[in-house]
């Protein structure tokens, strides 16, 4: 495998997303950031790693994003939540806000590994089964159709995650694409784009984490479990809320897998 | 028309973004252009006189570019996500905008955005290549969440600050902003759009209104229409041909809009 480059302005398209050479790939990992979009996603984390809310916000009065934080082993973990919407009070789900809550938390607290974790649809004609949880190797948006070229591939914005041989091969996790886009549904053209890109999953904020990461060169990984099967026979939205506490159950075991297995060892060794 | 409403968190949806009221009540002294495309910020930036800020305020990493200056009474700050590191086009879209809207104004604070662009037209709503628009509301027609509550939020209806008499006296055409990020529109798309009622389509609105919202500075909006989305032509075609010229009539809209904001505060908008 070649070795990661430093930089993210010289990578190629779908080159990984890679931290300076020099410091942060030779030592241990000692701080991470966990990126979770819904609130019921990120409780079972919180517990398990008996983080608290910092009331004390780093993020613009006005952001309803939330910061937990803590030790566990030799990690210092955050896990930022985007927050209700102040006029909604739903989860600030999608694109935009993960892009927002991504910038902002690296800005502040300079992680030295992202993990995006949280729920996704799985194509069971890729092999997705409810309660599957993906360590994701590729990822790229489905909703940026703009028909010009090289546009056309900034729309896609397809991009590798940081490479992580050893998780894959020590964890025994699932390996699949993942595809991006804001909605909770799928047109025809989403589903031509999800073809096309490959993926056995499907969530609404992956790879715009993936694109703020890589501008502030923050290596990057993402584990979704699946919620609902997007080619199956029930209705995605009804399916999705059915299976989403227990699902976050099996997401939270994985998670915990993954921040077990990178406790004490630098980023090279994943 | 209601007296603006100090504070994002208390708006119901679809409210005007508003300042702080104390804010409200002096002079705009700092005013932030965000715009997504070098074609369409160059006339300005030459128009104003800005300068290229080379000790960036952004990131390292970070593409977006600012250009500074003074203009009459008014300190401008125009800011453009640039160029993709890796495929240097444009960074257009939701995402960028909302990050170059977010860092923009951390760092600079402004007293109003201005978020000025070109668009797509509906001549069934009475738009016309050239035409320019000031935006009365925005929402994006991509982001569909069908469950109850998550589909207000995904629509992300917002008004833009209350302007009634920037729309009279400069005689602007007014008309509501639908935001997508593709240039192209599938059925789900044009349905989304006839929902929102929207004259106007563009790839940042909805989502520089977001982040102004959150953070709460007044927004406008100023669109020209670049092609016809309910023409003949095919929308890449149309918009690459009249993006040039198009861009000379947003430079002379905004400039228009500067000049009258110049000196008055933002209740006098």
């Amino acid at each position: 495998m070649a070795p990661p480059h430093g930089g993210g302005s010289d990578a190629a398209a779908g080159e990984a997303v890679a931290a300076p050479v020099d410091q942060q790939q030779q030592r241990p990992i000692s701080s991470i950031l966990i990126i979770i979009a819904m609130q019921t996603e990120a409780t079972p984390l919180v517990n398990k790693f008996q983080l608290k809310e910092d009331l004390d916000s780093v993020f613009p009065k006005g952001a309803p994003w939330v910061r937990y934080y803590g030790t566990y082993k030799d990690l210092q973990i955050n896990l930022v939540w985007p927050g209700k919407d102040s006029t909604l009070g739903v989860d600030c789900v999608g694109t935009v806000s993960a892009a927002l809550v991504a910038y902002a938390a690296v800005q502040a607290l300079n992680p030295d590994l992202i993990i995006n974790a949280g729920t996704a649809g799985g194509f069971k004609a890729k092999g997705a089964g409810v309660g599957d949880v993906y360590l994701i190797s590729g990822v790229a948006f489905h909703d940026r159709r703009i028909p010009i070229p090289v546009f056309d591939l900034y729309g896609l914005g397809s991009r590798k995650p940081c490479s992580t041989p050893n998780i894959v091969k020590d964890l025994n996790l699932k390996i699949g694409k993942l595809s991006t886009g804001d909605s909770l549904d799928m047109s025809p053209q989403d589903e031509a784009s999800i073809t096309a890109n490959d993926a056995a999953v499907k969530d609404m904020e992956g790879a715009a984490v993936a694109y703020v990461a890589e501008m502030l060169q923050v290596p990057t990984i993402f584990i979704k479990a699946v919620t609902d099967i997007v080619d199956g026979n029930k209705p995605t939205t009804e399916e999705f809320l059915q299976n989403l506490a227990a699902v976050t159950v099996a997401l939270d075991e994985s998670v915990t897998q993954v921040v077990d297995y990178i406790n004490g060892k630098c980023l090279c060794e994943l």
